[in-house]
């Protein structure tokens, strides 16, 4: 379980994230929805330890991400907005690098590898240096890689971003079968469809804060629009940006 | 620290630049320059000393005056030849080395007792053939004075006379010091070899990570930001110390490549004086990549990180011209101060001297200190945030 509470970041004068709370429950997908810019990456990049807060306070399993940031990383898996490969190195290597470096014993190591590899379609691409790969089969590796301990709690940041739909879909059966497996699934996405397919609830970011949160239901009933597009304009104000 | 994930990602790291085909040749190929540009220099001054003693004079005009060409062939180590058709060509496109050229009116000057002009056709800046000229011209030079003082002996005047100057060559310079500079080269290619070597990975591991966005993904783990830190470097370091000792080994085989007994030299490099040497400048393969390490981690991309490498190696050069501008400057007081104490130390080794325990050991520790200082300043680079937002 992830609480996030009045979390703040200012770089300079912009105010990037202002008192952004949720909770995201286990078994549970959370969906942080919002247009480009809204501070989705940086509440993502704050959960993850990768910058200071400036306020409030995230806990991941009950470690405090700022006062113990390696427990709370233990405890969770994390795909980035960008998450770049090594050109010379195969999937295998790139799974094992992350794995070692978290320290996993090599026999549960090897064991959640071929997991991932099954989980997701890797067979093939396994023992091949990744200079070359798809868009969609550098997806899979840095899923099994940013996944390899199998954490509780997954944050992933626009992660079907720029894929076609077979990686697209693969991703999604993912982060179906996580929920199912009673783990804690944080995505972010700009995109409708994809909020609206998965999401158990929905948090609306706009300009840094949060707007709305509910189910979709809950979002649709709460703007009068029956599509969740027109109820997503209505809580960000982006039409009126537009006019 | 945790020692076993220190070396996770030297494995990595290590794994990763040596797959990397093109940047591995690129070393070798650039750690052969060095033990072959002292090879050549070192082989040249002794073909120029060689060379000097025994000489080819072409001659043009010889039947102008039979009696000078007869005494210079009669000269230790002279040899007369016919002279080209052309002798300004044949010197300027370097066929000959000089031409000695008696015109025909020499015999009439010379019965006449007016001085004879001879030519001596020559390049001033082929350095290579000046020490063949130098000694012609004295040839010719004591030739003119035997014939002067015997004309004045004709006429009933002691030669001693016109000598109102008795002028004695005390040679310093010799073919040993001129070697010298070249041998201090070693040090030199030796120190910068811990320099490049270290390259490929320090950009790579920092610059590259950051610019392929593979950074970010990577300080998701929960590892400590100082042992990655420690990983990349150590991993620059077993690089840059595998640079170093590449380079040695292939200057102490191309030093077998030089003919040491005609430069006069008895010089001896055992295995002994090369593994003290390399004992004196392997600290360098840990400060060499701290620095690269620590400057790397400002760039946002690998080309920008290359760049500031291109800077970052002027130090040691810098360190060498200081010592070739202000020779006087150079001495034991540099052995404390990283990179020239490694300087003097080398030199002194090659010089056949053996540096005092103190000076060792105070090169070793300074060395230490200050990689130690930017591995720590790297740690702290990589805790701040603008590694990641920074733009």
């Amino acid at each position: 379980m992830i609480r996030v509470e009045g979390v703040r970041k200012q770089f300079g004068s912009v105010t990037a994230v202002d008192n952004v709370s949720f909770t995201a429950a286990d078994g549970c997908v959370t969906g942080l929805l919002g247009p480009n810019g809204a501070g989705k990456t940086t509440t993502l990049r704050m959960i993850y330890g990768l910058i200071q807060p400036g306020g409030g306070s995230i806990d991941v399993d009950g470690a405090e991400v700022t006062a113990d940031p390696q427990t709370a990383q233990s405890r969770m898996g994390a795909l980035p907005d960008v998450a770049g490969l090594y050109p010379r190195l195969t999937s295998r290597e790139h799974i094992e690098y992350f794995g070692r470096l978290r320290g996993m014993p090599e026999t549960t190591l090897q064991a959640n590898l071929s997991h991932w590899a099954d989980t997701l379609g890797m067979a093939d691409i396994l023992d091949r240096r990744v200079a070359g790969f798809s868009h969609g089969e550098r997806a899979r590796v840095a899923i099994a890689r940013a996944l390899v301990h199998r954490p509780r709690n997954v944050l992933l940041d626009e992660p079907t971003n720029g894929l076609d739909v077979i990686a697209t879909r693969a991703i999604r059966d993912v982060i179906r079968r996580l929920r199912a497996e009673g783990h804690c699934v944080v995505f972010s996405s700009h995109i409708m469809q994809e909020v609206s397919a998965l999401c158990d609830r929905i948090v609306v970011i706009a300009q840094g804060r949060v707007v709305a949160e509910g189910a979709p239901d809950e979002l649709r009933a709460q703007t009068g629009h029956e599509n969740l597009e027109d109820a997503f304009v209505a809580l960000t104000g982006l039409e009126r940006l537009d006019r | 620290m945790n020692v076993r994930r220190v070396a996770v990602i030297v494995r990595k790291e290590l794994t990763d630049a040596f797959r990397d085909k093109r940047a591995i040749y690129s070393l070798l190929i650039g750690s052969l320059v060095g033990p072959l540009l002292v090879t050549f220099m070192l082989r040249s001054i002794a073909q120029q000393q060689r060379g000097a003693q025994a000489i080819k004079i072409p001659v043009v005009g010889q039947k102008n005056a039979p009696l000078l060409v007869d005494w210079l062939g009669q000269q230790g180590g002279v040899e007369i030849v016919d002279g080209p058709a052309d002798p300004e060509k044949a010197v300027r496109e370097r066929v000959e080395d000089m031409v000695l050229v008696i015109p025909k009116d020499f015999a009439e000057d010379f019965d006449r007792a007016i001085p004879a002009s001879v030519q001596l056709v020559s390049d001033t800046a082929q350095t290579a053939s000046q020490a063949k000229v130098r000694r012609l011209r004295l040839l010719l030079q004591r030739y003119s004075a035997e014939i002067g003082s015997l004309r004045l002996v004709v006429r009933g005047v002691s030669p001693s006379i016109v000598n109102t100057l008795s002028i004695e060559d005390v040679e310093v310079s010799s073919a040993q010091q001129r070697a010298a500079p070249i041998f201090n080269l070693i040090p030199l290619f030796v120190i910068l070899a811990a320099f490049t070597s270290a390259i490929q990975i320090a950009t790579d591991s920092t610059a590259g990570e950051r610019e392929r966005g593979s950074l970010e993904s990577l300080l998701l783990n929960p590892v400590p930001r100082m042992e990655i830190v420690i990983g990349k470097w150590l991993s620059a370091a077993i690089s840059s110390a595998g640079g170093m000792t590449i380079t040695l080994v292939l200057v102490t085989l191309a030093l077998l490549l030089v003919p040491f007994e005609d430069l006069g030299i008895r010089f001896t490099f055992a295995p002994a004086q090369m593994g003290r040497l390399l004992l004196t400048v392997l600290p360098m393969a840990l400060l060499a990549p701290a620095l690269q390490v620590y400057l790397a981690s400002f760039a946002r991309t690998f080309k920008e990180a290359q760049q500031y490498m291109g800077y970052l190696i002027m130090v040691p050069m810098l360190g060498l011209m200081g010592g070739v501008v202000f020779p006087r400057a150079v001495g034991p007081w540099m052995a404390p101060i990283p990179i020239l104490g490694q300087f003097e130390l080398a030199t002194e080794i090659i010089g056949g001297e053996a540096p005092s325990a103190l000076a060792f050991g105070l090169a070793a520790l300074s060395t230490f200190a200050l990689a130690a200082l930017f591995v720590w300043l790297t740690g702290r680079l990589f805790r701040s945030e603008r590694l990641i937002v920074g733009r």
